[in-house]
């Protein structure tokens, strides 16, 4: 099956919100106040932007950069949430598989109950995406992010619907289709708004991270909304992953063995040696 | 019977065994971070927990040991780091030692031999490493660069390989290797023979039965 994506529109966006509620209701993520004790910081910045930053049950949120556009105030939409890399540096270091690659889809799944809370993915995702409510004493610790609305129990798309976020979009701004029509449909975009003289629109995700599953129509470069230019997992993941654990494993492998190894031959030695001592005498 | 000669002070077997005991936990509980197929051992989180416990007692033992044992701290970690012509000696001479029992080039070796050193200064080295990338990932990590955070998980891995690899080396040497008859017997008990002081660690036998037996 071709992997699936989300595509968000920027220039269609009116920042309703209507998404970040969605989103919150359909995954039970509704049954807290927003206070910081129940680990949503809702509270007045200065700006019509709310809450403030994603927390383990606010997965999405819409994000208003203030622009000058023509001498007006104007406003840049960000949609901020998982963007279901091809290419995940959540999956990469998460020890627990509880992150994984979603089969059907391509999306970045997630099944809680295997996370044991080392908040590896927190610091790891170049989007900043992944929240934890870590009690800093105890180290207790569970990740929550977007599953794009394939959390057991709540999954909307094995039930043919589309994800919360995209059903309750009243603009369109959001689409969810196979991933290569939306890519397709993106670049016309892209080539629309261009003629309507917005030269610096563009696709954002196509090959970001080897291919991102939320797609963004940007009018402006991806810096101007807050979201970083060229993406990557990044050197230490690599380096760490890929070079230093199999490394360790070999160490550890050779080092047993060796050991073993020395165990057989010493021995032997120091008997070959005590029967010629008895010899001797 | 024959003559015993102090190795180790009590005070320096206990925190031996305790360090060693809070390293073991440290090692299991964090080996299931490294084996998805153990990770439902750690479900619900209280390997973290324990991790926790045990790294308190790991970083706290040694300091309280330093603080209660100024001079024996000082003594032991000079000894980590003297080193000389003598060791590129012994590290030539060692595989046909520990392999083939062959003693005639191994150079008489004081308190600590060339091994036993680099094991000690690895201990010194990269506990401290372990403790001090520790404290970055357990209490600062919502302050912290997500980029420095990395780099502390990075080392901290490092140091569980290197330290891992080597506990295994050291536990074999103590307690399973023919010729170390009574390396396991010097940090239980305190004391070796003199006649395996003295094929074990000819230069410290001498020093030792110079002035009264100490050890450190």
């Amino acid at each position: 099956m071709a992997d699936k994506a989300i595509l968000f529109d920027s220039t269609r966006c009116t920042a309703c919100r209507g998404c970040q509620a969605a989103c919150k209701n359909w995954n039970e993520n509704d049954e807290n106040i927003p206070t910081v004790e129940n680990g949503v910081d809702a509270r007045n910045t200065g700006s019509y932007e709310n809450p403030p930053d994603l927390s383990t049950s606010t997965w999405l949120r819409m994000r208003f950069t203030e622009v000058e556009r023509q001498g007006k105030l104007s406003w840049f939409f960000t949609r901020v949430s998982c963007m279901h890399c091809t290419d995940a540096a959540c999956v990469k270091v998460c020890p627990d598989g509880a992150l994984f690659y979603d089969d059907l889809t391509g999306f970045v799944a997630y099944d809680k109950d295997l996370c044991t809370g080392c908040g590896y993915c927190v610091e790891f995702c170049p989007f900043d995406v992944p929240r934890t409510d870590r009690n800093v004493i105890t180290g207790l610790a569970k990740m929550d992010k977007c599953t794009l609305c394939t959390t057991p129990g709540l999954n909307r798309l094995d039930a043919g619907e589309k994800p919360a976020c995209v059903k309750a979009c009243p603009p369109k701004a959001l689409l969810y289709d196979d991933r290569d029509k939306l890519v397709a449909l993106g670049k016309q975009r892209v080539q629309t708004l261009k003629a309507a003289g917005l030269n610096n629109a563009n696709l954002y995700g196509e090959n970001e991270l080897d291919g991102l599953h939320v797609l963004y129509v940007l009018e402006d470069s991806p810096d101007a909304y807050g979201l970083p230019v060229d993406p990557k997992v990044p050197g230490v993941a690599i380096a760490w992953q890929d070079i230093i654990q199999p490394l360790g494993w070999i160490m550890g492998g050779a080092t047993i063995v060796g050991l073993g190894l020395n165990y057989l031959v010493a021995r032997q030695a120091k008997i070959r040696k005590e029967q010629t001592a008895k010899k001797e005498e | 019977m024959a003559q015993e000669i102090v190795r180790y002070r009590k005070a320096t077997r206990v925190l031996h065994h305790v360090h060693t005991a809070a390293f073991v936990v440290l090692f299991l509980t964090g080996l299931v971070l490294f084996i998805p197929q153990l990770s439902f051992i750690a479900q619900g989180g209280w390997t973290r927990v324990l991790h926790r416990i045990a790294a308190v007692i790991f970083a706290v033992a040694p300091v309280l040991y330093v603080l209660f044992n100024w001079e024996a701290a000082k003594k032991g970690i000079k000894e980590a780091f003297t080193w000389g012509a003598e060791d590129i000696k012994w590290l030539k001479a060692a595989p046909g030692y520990y392999f083939f029992n062959d003693e005639s080039k191994m150079p008489p070796q004081g308190h600590m031999n060339t091994g036993q050193k680099m094991w000690w200064s690895i201990v010194l080295v990269f506990g401290a490493l372990f403790v001090l990338t520790g404290i970055f990932m357990w209490f600062l990590k919502d302050i912290l660069p997500a980029a420095t955070f990395q780099w502390m998980v990075f080392f901290h891995d490092v140091s569980f390989i290197v330290t891992g690899c080597m506990l295994f080396v050291h536990i074999y040497l103590g307690v399973i290797h023919p010729l170390m008859t009574e390396a396991w017997k010097s940090i239980t008990k305190g004391t070796v023979s003199a006649e395996y002081a003295k094929s074990h660690h000819g230069k410290w036998f001498k020093e030792a039965s110079k002035r009264k037996p100490k050890g450190a």
